[in-house]
């Protein structure tokens, strides 16, 4: 079998192999891409060589799903021919759940072949192909991380009889004056990168180009400037034998304790905050990963490893340095927790001081085990915080004997150069110390995503992505060769060069508008002593790092502090900030990981764990107590009479058992003063919860009776406007924009739940890409496609963005700092009237939602969180009660909109119609669309298909995707209707229909009047107005939605509740009889919708941004 | 390589009463475990032999001895400080001779016609060397035993040149060290409690017993420091150890001599009759293993 890419993928010579997918198909027709495919797919079934199969894949998915759509979609329009929609067999999709993929693309590739090839059927082959090919990448991880020897025999083990490992004796001996156990400590630095050579940190790249995976990683101590008096080590962890038959874990951080008493908890990660303690334990091996399941008591477990009747108090203590700080705290605080075990079982010799390379790699080796077991992931420096200092790491060409050895090029570990006095002088390290300053800007990110695209990027050797990498390598030689010369301005010029160079080449989301606004205020203000940026970690945002003169360090560090805090305030409605922003001292770490052993008076554990043990340990009757304990309390009596504990801590002490007084949380902003001051309707709220309570409303009620009959449209229920509309109708549609005739309604009322995972900031506001060379909002990306349309033809397009109660300020607000970006007149804001009160979820509904609703499955490691996940959330709901208020989060975060519907009878409400109706009497039609149907512009084609038919609203609707999930255009009794995914009897059904819903709407607003009963001239009565909303909204269906609110707490930590919400949606309006309905078929590319951050990437590689930047005009 | 001379070490705290239980051997002859052990040692050509005890064990030793006691000579450990120690005390005794060296809480059953203690004895005259007898251990055993790891000698079954000596080693250690190739995966060669040692051992008894870095040297430490310097081999022996010391060690110990001697079916009978009251016993706590 002879074929140019499998061809590329099997060379070894270099030049041929790292040629790109499209310097093959760029040209290639729709055949000879299919015929791409079939030797692929062919190939990458028998090719044993990991990477090639993975190569294989991800060229596959490639072609799916930007070279195919494209291809088809051209040459239908060459042809005349009807356009083929084609559907995505449902059985496949299970599959695709079920992470059946090799089963999903036998699937897939059946109806492909039956059916012919399309659109809709190559976006669910590039997911399955896609998903297959990390999931093979993912196995191969999983397989190195349990080969590498020194893991293997904690699979083995199947019951903790037979349990290898002892504990040192030397933590078994007491103080025989006081009986206090000795206490083993541990302190580690969390590292810090100044280059990862555009991510070559990622374990599948360091296993397929060792030589491109170089990181230049130092290793710190921190302290909050203004807080802590001088850096120290962050991480510090605690370990002494108890008097009690129990794993005792604490982190006083996240202020969490448990006893764990069972072997299966240890295993129930996401039950408490301690999920990464309980890693640590399980990858340290001292509940090895095999005993998953044995359903054995830990009592057992412990008798075996230190005697009967002992158990193990482990405490973690991160200083609280927030989430989100770039510096890989948790990998490395997984690392000292795994030291420390190790220790003390004498797995690493020594149980005090530092540690020797070979028990550094073991322990990074455990740290990246720790890692795959509690679903999270890291890339293999992330532990460099267990190594002194500054060090280079490298990735290793696989040799005989290494697990890897036939399988990849590269090892999964790599190895570790550590610079000495001549490599990077003292001098250099201080002067270093003397000109970064590091910071957190307040974004606490997931970093899976980029991680993932940097992946496929690679594995595709795009043009423009290869040689950015090849750039950011150098970069790091240059990065290097400047701390040899000590020359740090250089070492800013590097990393700034880097930052916007290579990196954004090859991912443009690692910046975004609050960095680029940062690094352009540092800039600005301190010009040539402004030396350089340094992007920690895997995207900007959180951590990052700017260079100064030294003789102005200080000075702006303060100057910073401030900046940060003001440039967040102006931006945090727009993105999801976690935290205020913070500025660090540092140090370098020249000891790394660090163990004493503390006995006598000196064992004891940081006040903080004190304040959060002592009060329960003071409800205990003194009997009940161990002796452990009981010598313990008093021990910390004797502490506080001998003044040993600082007045601040023994004040914090008495203040942790003594009761809060809680009149300040109660301020007049509280929750229910709010919704008594914005109109809230408590007697619906109430109905709405009877009825949820009582079973009538709920996820499984909102679904259409399953006798109805449910069908896909015909042709002549649609007016297909793919490939372009008339000439007479483009010309009336001119005509009417040209007379003031059309105005645009943006619904922005919602907080894209989806889109930030429930961080609850204004989605119309979040400046999502760099459009004319700075980052632009949706709201700014809406307005210039108006801007266009009216230099191109003239007349008045009033645009009108509806709120709610949640986006109406910062709306307004963004509007007048921008001025209105230009407008003088015509953009308006049309206040919400309507706002709900979120409830704790019923259990019934979360089972429905989690266990009945098809949904994807995870990774094996990661399922087993998110099972545990849930059944904590049950038990919170069940707990904290069903149907009850959700009123434990800031107040922003309580409320919800009440869904689309709202949002056009508030037009009517608030008086906006009416104020626009007589501004414009010439007014007769509104586009109605979403906040994230970026291709929806006043089109003149649509409007005058609009206007000549005739129709009282028009719908847009599009061809279906993978993605597009959430309902579709069906024949429901004989009458085409939009029908809402949640309103689906059975989800089957929506892989038969061939339309979804892009929400956009042509509306006459003398038929929609007519719809409410209303004139134009009733709009100035407010009471008609509101009564006619009332009674149109009764014979709408009302929706329950389950939706993910984040709550934020401690430093930059997010918890994410499923809270239930009603909602009323607009596509409902089909469903009246009265209302005359058509529903027009348009491009893919106007339709599509941006619901999730993760659609941004190949939005905007397979030329949707392009053609969206085409519609707009920036010039304002 | 002829071995005429014996070491058992006897000298560990809370070993001392070990050697003198009863026993019934495998003709159904009551005896003491130091006979059994005695006998071993004597089946392989041993005339003269040494046992390392605590101050004020020798009566005891000398009487569960019976009426071998002729071939025993005894010496005192002074202060439990280790196993290095303990054989280092039998120095003025080996003289410049080869030794065969015991532990006295072990008792063997060989698998063959051949005793276990002669098996070992051929190896080390055949290669001329030190040789320890190993079995392969699985890894649950590993903080009982000190562990080899060696390369096989071709055309030798069972004969491994050893590579490191570890004394219970961890796991993680193991695993990442001691692998013998050909061994079951989590398995590796741990001692049997037997060894024959060249007068080799000497000096390096002393180096590890002088190495202050080290608290209660072992042999291990010891055999660590010899097959760095001289030719040291292991044998996979064809015969069980049965440690006394351990829980239930003396009745395994105990079964395993009977079930393998004249009074096998009558035990077996008897055993037969237990498990059949089983139902009447109470839980067996949790250890189903």
């Amino acid at each position: 079998m002879s074929n140019r890419l499998i061809d590329i993928i099997r060379s070894e010579d270099e030049s041929l192999r790292h040629r790109s997918l499209e310097s093959v198909v760029a040209e290639a027709t729709t055949t000879q891409l299919l015929e791409h495919c079939r030797s692929l797919d062919a190939y990458r079934r028998h090719e044993e060589n990991l990477y090639c199969r993975v190569r294989a894949l991800f060229f596959l998915s490639s072609i799916h799903r930007y070279h195919l759509p494209r291809r088809l979609e051209l040459e239908g329009a060459r042809s005349e021919s009807q356009l083929h929609n084609g559907l995505i067999p449902f059985g496949g999709y299970e599959h695709l759940l079920s992470r059946r993929f090799s089963e999903a693309i036998d699937d897939f590739l059946q109806t492909q072949d039956s059916a012919g090839p399309s659109d809709a059927i190559s976006s669910a082959l590039a997911q399955a192909y896609h998903q297959l090919g990390f999931q093979t990448l993912a196995d191969q991880v999983r397989k190195s991380v349990r080969t590498v020897r020194g893991n293997q025999w904690m699979f083995r083990l199947g019951h903790p009889i037979d349990h290898p490992l002892r504990l040192r004796r030397e933590l078994l001996a007491a103080d025989p004056k006081r009986g206090a156990m000795p206490l083993l400590c541990e302190t580690t630095a969390v590292r810090m990168d100044l280059s990862h050579s555009a991510w070559s940190d990622i374990f599948f790249l360091g296993m397929d180009y060792p030589a491109g995976a170089r990181v230049l990683n130092i290793s710190v101590d921190l302290g909050v400037r203004g807080r802590d008096d001088s850096p120290s080590p962050p991480i510090e962890t605690y370990l002494r034998v108890i008097d009690e038959p129990v794993f005792r874990l604490a982190s006083v951080d996240l202020n969490a304790t448990a006893e764990v008493t069972t072997i299966g908890e240890m295993f129930d990660f996401a039950r408490d905050y301690l999920g990464l303690l309980k890693a640590a334990v399980i990858a340290a091996g001292i509940v090895p990963p095999g005993l998953e399941g044995c359903g054995r008591p830990i009592s057992e477990l412990l008798a075996q490893l230190i005697g009967p009747g002992k158990g193990l108090e482990l405490v973690s203590k991160i200083n609280d340095i927030p989430k989100g700080s770039r510096l890989a705290v948790s990998t490395n605080l997984l690392g000292s927790l795994i030291s420390i075990l190790m220790r003390a079982t004498g797995q690493i010799e020594s149980l005090t001081g530092g540690l020797t390379e070979s028990e550094r790699r073991l322990v990074a080796a455990r740290a990246i085990l720790g890692e795959w077991i509690g679903g999270s992931g890291g890339g293999w420096q992330d532990s460099g915080g267990v190594w002194p200092g500054i060090k280079l790491i490298c990735g290793a060409e696989a040799a005989e004997g290494d697990p890897e050895y036939g399988v990849s090029r590269g090892r999964l570990m790599p190895v570790h150069q550590v610079f000495d006095r001549r490599r990077a002088s003292e001098q250099t390290r201080q002067k270093l110390q003397d000109s970064l300053v590091l910071v957190h800007g307040g974004m606490a990110q997931n970093v899976g995503p980029i991680l993932e695209m940097v992946t496929e990027r690679y594995l595709l050797r795009s043009e423009a992505e290869w040689g950015a990498r090849q750039e950011a390598m150098t970069i790091l030689d240059q990065v290097v060769a400047a701390i040899e010369s000590g020359d740090i301005r250089q070492i800013g010029q590097a990393t700034t060069r880097n930052f916007e160079g290579p990196l954004q080449t090859i991912i443009p989301w690692a910046t975004n508008r609050f960095t680029d606004r940062l690094i352009q205020a540092c800039r600005d203000k301190y010009g040539d002593q402004f030396w350089g940026f340094v992007m920690l970690g895997g995207m900007s945002g959180g951590g990052m790092g700017f260079l100064f003169d030294p003789a102005i360090k200080a000075a702006a560090s303060d100057w910073l502090q401030k900046e940060m805090v003001q440039i967040k305030t102006q931006l945090q409605t727009a993105l999801p900030f976690a935290m205020d922003p913070v500025v660090y001292d540092f140090s370098i770490n020249d000891q790394g990981t660090w163990a004493q052993l503390r006995s006598g008076d000196d064992a004891v554990m940081p006040d903080r764990y004190y304040q959060l043990v002592l009060p329960n340990l003071l409800r205990t009757a003194t009997r009940d107590l161990s002796p452990n304990r009981r010598s313990e309390l008093q021990s910390i009596a004797r502490r506080c009479a001998d003044g040993q504990i600082a007045s601040s801590a023994s004040s914090k002490l008495l203040q942790s058992v003594l009761p809060h007084d809680e009149s300040d949380e109660r301020s007049d902003t509280s929750l229910h003063n709010l919704l008594h001051s914005i109109g809230f309707d408590a007697e619906q709220h109430e109905q709405i919860r009877a009825d949820l309570k009582n079973g009538r409303i709920g996820l499984s009620q909102n679904r259409l009776s399953p006798s109805t009959t449910i069908r896909d449209v015909g042709p002549e229920h649609v007016v297909d406007l793919r490939q372009g509309c008339s000439l007479e109708e483009v010309k009336a549609g001119e005509q009417a924009i040209a007379d003031g005739q059309v105005g645009v309604v943006t619904l922005a009322a919602g907080v894209g739940s989806r889109w930030t995972e429930g961080a609850g900031v204004c989605k119309a506001l979040h400046p999502f890409n760099r459009f004319a060379g700075r980052h632009r909002s949706f709201l700014e990306v809406h307005l210039a496609k108006t801007r266009a349309t009216l230099r191109s033809i003239g007349g008045a397009i009033p645009h009108v963005f509806t709120t709610s109660y949640l986006t109406d300020a910062p709306i307004r607000e963004h509007l007048q700092r921008h001025e209105h970006f230009g407008f003088e007149r015509g953009v308006e804001v049309s206040t919400g009237k309507s706002v709900g009160l979120r409830m704790v979820p019923t259990v019934r509904d979360l089972q429905f939602l989690w266990q009945e609703t098809a949904s994807q499955v995870l990774d094996q490691q990661q399922q087993k969180v998110r099972e545990s996940v849930r059944a904590a959330l049950m038990n919170w709901a069940r707990t904290t009660g069903e149907a009850s208020d959700y009123t434990d989060n800031v107040p922003n975060q309580c409320l919800h909109p009440v869904g689309h519907w709202y949002e056009v009878p508030n037009l009517l409400r608030n008086g906006m119609l009416h104020r626009l109706l007589q501004d414009q009497p010439s007014l007769r039609y509104l586009m109605l669309h979403n906040i994230d149907t970026l291709g929806a512009n006043v089109d003149p084609g649509l409007l005058g298909a609009h206007i000549r038919r005739g129709a009282d609203l028009s719908f847009e609707v599009i061809t279906r995707r993978l993605e597009d999930r959430g309902g579709g255009l069906a024949l429901v009794g004989g009458r085409p209707q939009l029908v809402e995914g949640l309103a689906m009897p059975d989800e089957r059904i929506e892989f038969d229909l061939s339309y979804y819903n892009s929400m956009t709407t042509w509306i006459d607003i003398g038929r929609l009047l007519e719809t409410f009963q209303l004139t134009r001239s009733e709009l100035a009565d407010t009471a008609a107005v509101d009564s006619a909303v009332r009674k149109l909204a009764k014979r709408l269906p009302t929706y329950i939605t389950l939706k993910d609110v984040k709550k934020r707490w401690g430093h930059a930590q997010e918890d994410i509740y499923p809270v239930a919400q009603f909602e009323k949606l607009w596509g409902d309006m089909t469903a009246l009889p009265e209302v005359e309905c058509q529903f027009m078929v348009v491009p893919k590319r106007r339709g599509q919708q941006l619901k999730e951050q993760a659609q941004l990437d190949p939005w905007k590689r397979d030329g949707s941004a392009e053609y969206i930047d085409s519609l707009c005009d920036w010039r304002d | 390589m002829q071995v005429r001379k014996a070491v058992i070490t006897a000298a560990a705290p809370n070993q001392n009463r070990i050697p003198t239980q009863q026993l019934v051997d495998r003709q159904g002859k009551d005896k003491s475990a130091l006979q059994l052990i005695l006998e071993e040692v004597l089946s392989c050509g041993v005339e003269e032999i040494c046992i390392v005890v605590r101050p004020g064990d020798q009566g005891s030793f000398e009487q569960a001895s019976g009426d071998l006691v002729g071939s025993v000579r005894f010496v005192e450990q002074p202060e439990p400080i280790g196993y290095a120690d303990a054989i280092l005390r039998a120095k003025p005794f080996v003289a410049d001779e080869p030794f065969l060296h015991l532990v006295g809480d072990h008792l063997y059953l060989s698998a063959s016609e051949i005793s276990c203690a002669r098996q070992l004895v051929n190896v080390a005259s055949e290669f001329t060397c030190s040789v320890s007898a190993v079995q392969s251990t699985r890894e649950n055993k590993l903080p009982y035993f000190g562990i080899v790891s060696g390369t096989r000698v071709p055309r030798q079954e069972g004969v491994f040149e050893v590579q490191r000596v570890v004394e219970k080693p961890t796991p993680t250690r193991a695993e990442q060290e001691l692998v013998t190739p050909g061994l079951r995966s989590g398995h590796y060669l741990g001692f049997f409690g037997m060894h024959v040692l060249t007068n080799d051992i000497i000096a390096a008894l002393e180096q590890v017993v002088a190495d202050e870095s080290l608290t209660k040297p072992t042999l291990s430490d010891a055999l660590d420091v010899l097959r760095a310097r001289h030719k040291y081999m292991a044998f996979e022996v064809r015969g069980t150890r049965y440690n006394l010391g351990i829980p239930y060690g003396l009745l395994i110990s105990q079964l395993a001599i009977a079930l393998s001697g004249h009074d096998r079916d009558h035990i077996l009978t008897e055993l037969v009759d237990l498990l059949a009251q089983r139902n009447a016993l109470v839980g067996d706590g949790g250890r189903d293993a």
